[in-house]
């Protein structure tokens, strides 16, 4: 059979549904590519280089290479600002799209602009008032969010579900003063902050940070919240983000409060050792900061030693935040017709193939069915790619 | 800027057998899903019958069973694949589309052109007894040992009313593999009469899915964790462990009727012999691929060369899947029809100047060249035109398409001549990196010096000698050589080769009395847009301190 008017769908622009339409399309499939916000790149698209002066793997490049395959590959149509309607199924998958109802996080600027030099548009009004209220900030080449996403219907053969996940939300945790105290950032604002900056400052003051606290677990493995996961990405990108401060700057005093420390790269026990004689590990997860005078936080947490109580402050401290499961997955899930697991990621057929799912022709890619990090997406989403091959009968 | 335009283009046919060799349950789904596809596959076993080491990989797949039983009976009568048992590989020569494989069975030795090849081995266990100051003894048992009797009905019954303590992520660093085992163990035992267990941990490697689900079910039915940083006090031989507990600041002292210890996953002992065979490198701990992202998830630094699950690092039958379907995907689009396009020009040597001095050969990280009878041989589809062997050469025997020396040397001179701005910074940059970081720093309104010039290579090791030293020739201030980091260079030793031609040519400068400050090698990435402006921003600032170059 050949590849000819084979149509298929990826709902989600970002690594694993990037990765899935550019797999299928190295097969002459038609993919229409489906992403919400006005931009291609997810969360991984935000990543920074975690390379000391050598690559730590923490896979931020490969996100960069995969977007930029995806932009160039005629056989990707990609509808931005789009979102999924309506399902009709009738032979042949029939999707109704809709505009989506993206808006921004911060809508204090007119204008938004993506992670990526790969972003097209790269800017989108998103404000057109405070647009007009100062046009030369505007620039060339900005499209109005307004004029963007797709509606209408599209038939194709198959789905892929890639709508990712959602960074856990630290205000939930509220003793740790996320977005009370400007210091305490979550790991992802810390992406951002090295990508933008590539230094670490204190958005305070905007001074380099010395005494640096992490926190794991922020959000996984948590029974209060019902969280009973771990999200596998957060130890090793709270050791990389550490190592890369402190080969930036050597007199950094970096501490990590945790429980078990997960494994990251595949010489994971001499990674953890060379991190073990460069900062200070405490097996205990602190639950309460108090604000200091100059913005800087002070931590209550139990002394292995002694087992006495020590007050200890920090400039700088990082909550290494978790994947929970995306805010679109009980719609998408009843859209689909598709079941979510107990931890309301998306369910697999079962362990070995966890990216077919129960409902025909409807096949998932990376976080949407639970944690992985970026190279797990990607291998994932070529799982999807080659079960949705198999499923269209394409040799 | 010159783009890599490799227009004229010629058809080859290539051979679209496969070799997988390992006959586990990974070579299995390995072979089955190839075959599917279309293609024959020869599937080589060293041991006398498929599927045998059923070992560890199957904890916690009890559903699934039935389904791998049905896909080694379906392999077994699927007339594309030839299985040959108690075999092994000997010898491969060529490159991808074009391998000759030799096989030894018995006394024969069996002959096969194929299109790529998938090592799909599995991995070993290895007993950590000797770590925990342990020896062998009734009461001591591996967790091979406990997994035995766990799946034997009459041995059941023996654990009832039985303390059972696991030592765990102690005498190694572990994974969520061996934590599994623990898991599912303690589980079973949990299930049996009076079976206590307590549970001796370091880091509990958690980060698999359902692993914490399991945790938390085994500690409600009354399993016992201590956390530690050390190993525990083991007396005699393992009649009692004592710790002190840091939060109860005390003793606490445990006397079990048997003890479990954890067991090393460790790579296959074929696997060293394989990457001798084939070319390709041993990564971190024996594992056949390097720790580089580009090669994620299943290639090796050999095109046409796959690897698969244990293969590649530890991993659970889930993760062995997700791999051999990408591998299916790879071997697809691969091998295709059996016919390839690839260009005339990728990487092209003249006969006339190549003495098969073979440096070529031994520099090219791809496994790409061979000889023939008057010259060295680049084969179209495995090379992957990092240039490499180009610079190396000591004939400059060798050209790469649309990166040739006079066109380079050409952009060098219209770099350093053409537009305005001083002082002069002349960049050559990875194509996959710097040249990447550099548009997005331009696109972003980073800060970039009004005399930068970047010059795109298709990998920092095309960057020649002749390149820099031409440069400074034709009047510029500065020079950075932007590679990617080490270890991610997507031809391995790209950047490698770059620093030390940097290196050489700090020497030389030292010579003609030119300022080292002037000449830069640095490690970037695609995505680092700010870090890119603020190296370049920095060099400007040091060439001015310098004042502008005496060769002007």
């Amino acid at each position: 059979m050949s590849t000819e008017n084979k149509k298929v769908m990826v709902v989600g622009g970002g690594i694993a549904g990037l990765t899935a339409a550019w797999e299928l399309s190295r097969f002459n499939i038609d993919v229409e590519l489906i992403e919400k916000t006005p931009f291609l790149g997810g969360y991984a698209i935000r990543y920074c280089c975690k390379a000391t002066d050598e690559c730590r793997q923490c896979g931020a490049c490969t996100v960069e290479a995969m977007l930029k395959n995806v932009v160039n590959e005629p056989k990707i149509k990609v509808h931005l600002a789009t979102d999924v309607e309506k399902i009709n199924n009738r032979g042949r998958l029939s999707v109704d799209l809709k505009k989506s109802s993206y808006k921004p996080d911060s809508a204090t600027e007119g204008v938004v602009r993506g992670y990526s030099k790969n972003n097209s548009p790269l800017h989108v009004i998103v404000d057109k008032e405070k647009c007009e209220e100062n046009p030369d900030a505007v620039p060339e080449g900005a499209v109005e969010l307004d004029t963007m996403g797709f509606s209408g219907k599209l038939d194709v053969d198959a789905v892929i579900l890639a709508s990712g996940f959602k960074p856990f939300d630290a205000e939930q945790k509220g003793t740790y003063g996320y977005k009370k105290f400007p210091n305490v950032v979550t790991g992802m604002d810390l992406e951002l902050i090295i990508r933008e900056n590539a230094i670490v400052v204190r958005p305070s003051d905007g001074k380099t940070a010395q005494k640096i606290a992490f926190i794991q677990c922020v959000g996984s493995r948590d029974e209060s919240l019902g969280n009973l996961w771990c999200s596998q990405v957060c130890c090793p990108y709270a050791l990389r983000m550490a190592e890369r401060i402190k080969h930036k700057n050597a007199d950094a005093e970096i501490t990590v409060f945790y429980m078990d420390i997960q494994n990251a790269g595949k010489d994971y026990a001499g990674f953890y050792e060379k991190c073990k004689t460069e900062f200070r590990f405490v097996r205990n997860i602190p639950v309460d900061v108090f604000p200091m005078e100059n913005d800087s936080l002070s931590m209550r947490y139990m002394n292995e030693e002694d087992g006495l109580c020590i007050n200890e402050e920090f400039d700088l401290l990082v909550l290494s935040v978790g994947i929970v499961p995306g805010p679109d997955n009980s719609n998408l899930a009843d859209l689909f017709d598709v079941g979510l697991n107990e931890d309301g990621f998306f369910a697999g057929i079962d362990k070995l193939n966890s990216t077919s799912t129960l409902k025909d022709g409807i096949f998932l890619a990376g976080t949407v069915g639970g944690p992985k990090d970026i190279a797990a997406s990607m291998a994932h989403a070529g799982q999807a790619a080659s079960e949705v091959i198999k499923h269209l009968g394409v040799s | 800027m010159t783009d890599m335009k490799n227009t004229d283009m010629e058809e080859i046919n290539i051979a679209t057998d496969v070799l997988v060799l390992g006959g586990g349950l990974t070579g299995i789904k390995a072979a089955s899903e190839i075959a599917g596809s279309g293609y024959k596959v020869i599937l080589v076993e060293k041991d006398a019958e498929l599927g045998s080491k059923k070992g560890p990989e199957l904890i916690g797949l009890k559903e699934e069973y039935k389904g791998l039983q049905d896909l080694e009976d379906k392999i077994k009568t699927d007339s594309n694949v030839e299985i040959l048992t108690q075999a092994s590989l000997v010898s491969a020569a060529g490159v991808t589309g074009d391998f000759t494989a030799r096989l030894s069975k018995g006394k024969k030795v069996i002959e096969h052109n194929v299109g790529a090849i998938v090592v799909a081995t599995d991995f070993a266990t290895g007993s950590l007894n000797e770590k925990y100051g342990l020896s062998p003894a009734d009461n001591v048992l591996t967790q091979s040992r406990m997994d035995e009797l766990l799946a034997s009905e009459a041995d059941k019954e023996k654990l009832a009313n039985k303390t059972v303590a696991f030592l765990v992520g102690l005498g190694q660093e572990g994974n969520p593999l061996v934590l599994e085992r623990v898991l599912k163990s303690t589980l079973a035992l949990q299930e049996i009469d009076g079976c206590d267990v307590y549970i001796y941990a370091g880091d509990l490697k958690v980060a698999s899915n359902g692993l914490e689900r399991m945790y938390k079910e085994s500690r409600e039915k009354g399993a016992v964790y201590f956390k530690l940083t050390e190993k525990p006090e083991i007396i005699e031989n393992g009649k009692t462990i004592s710790f002190f507990d840091t939060v109860a600041r005390r003793n606490i002292e445990i006397s079990p009727d048997l003890i479990v210890v954890e067991e090393e996953l460790r790579a296959d002992q074929l696997n060293e012999r394989i990457a001798e065979i084939l070319k390709i490198d041993v990564g971190p701990l024996g594992f056949l691929q390097n720790d580089n992202v580009h090669f994620f998830p299943v290639r090796s630094n050999r095109d046409g060369i796959f690897v698969a699950g244990s293969t590649r690092e530890i991993s659970g039958l889930p993760s062995a899947w997700t791999d051999v379907e990408n591998i299916a995907l790879e071997v697809r689009d691969l091998l295709g029809d059996g016919k390839k396009s690839v260009a005339k020009n990728k990487a092209v040597v003249n006969e006339d100047k190549c003495v098969i001095c073979l440096t070529c050969y031994r520099c090219c990280p791809h496994g790409a060249i061979y000889w023939g009878d008057k010259k060295a041989v680049i084969s179209p589809v495995a090379c992957q035109g990092c240039g490499i062997c180009a610079s190396e050469c000591p004939m400059d025997a060798i050209q790469i398409g649309g990166f040739s020396d006079e066109e380079m040397i050409e952009e060098v001179k219209s770099g350093v001549a053409s537009g305005n701005g001083t002082p002069r910074i002349l960049a050559f940059c990875c194509q996959n990196s710097a040249f990447e970081a550099g548009e997005m720093a331009d696109i972003f309104k980073m800060q970039l010096p009004d005399g930068l010039r970047m010059i795109k290579v298709p990998c920092a090791g095309k960057i020649d000698l002749d390149y820099i030293l031409n440069a400074f020739v034709a009047g510029a201030d500065g020079i950075l050589v932007m590679a990617c980091h080490p270890g991610n260079c997507k031809s391995e030793k790209g950047n490698t080769y770059a620093q030390w031609r940097v290196n050489d040519a700090y020497r030389m400068l030292e010579e003609v009395g030119l300022e080292k400050d002037r000449l830069c090698f640095v490690g970037t990435a695609s995505n680092m847009g700010s870090g890119f402006s603020s190296i370049v921003v920095d060099m400007e600032k040091r060439i001015n301190e310098l004042g502008l170059s005496p060769l002007k």
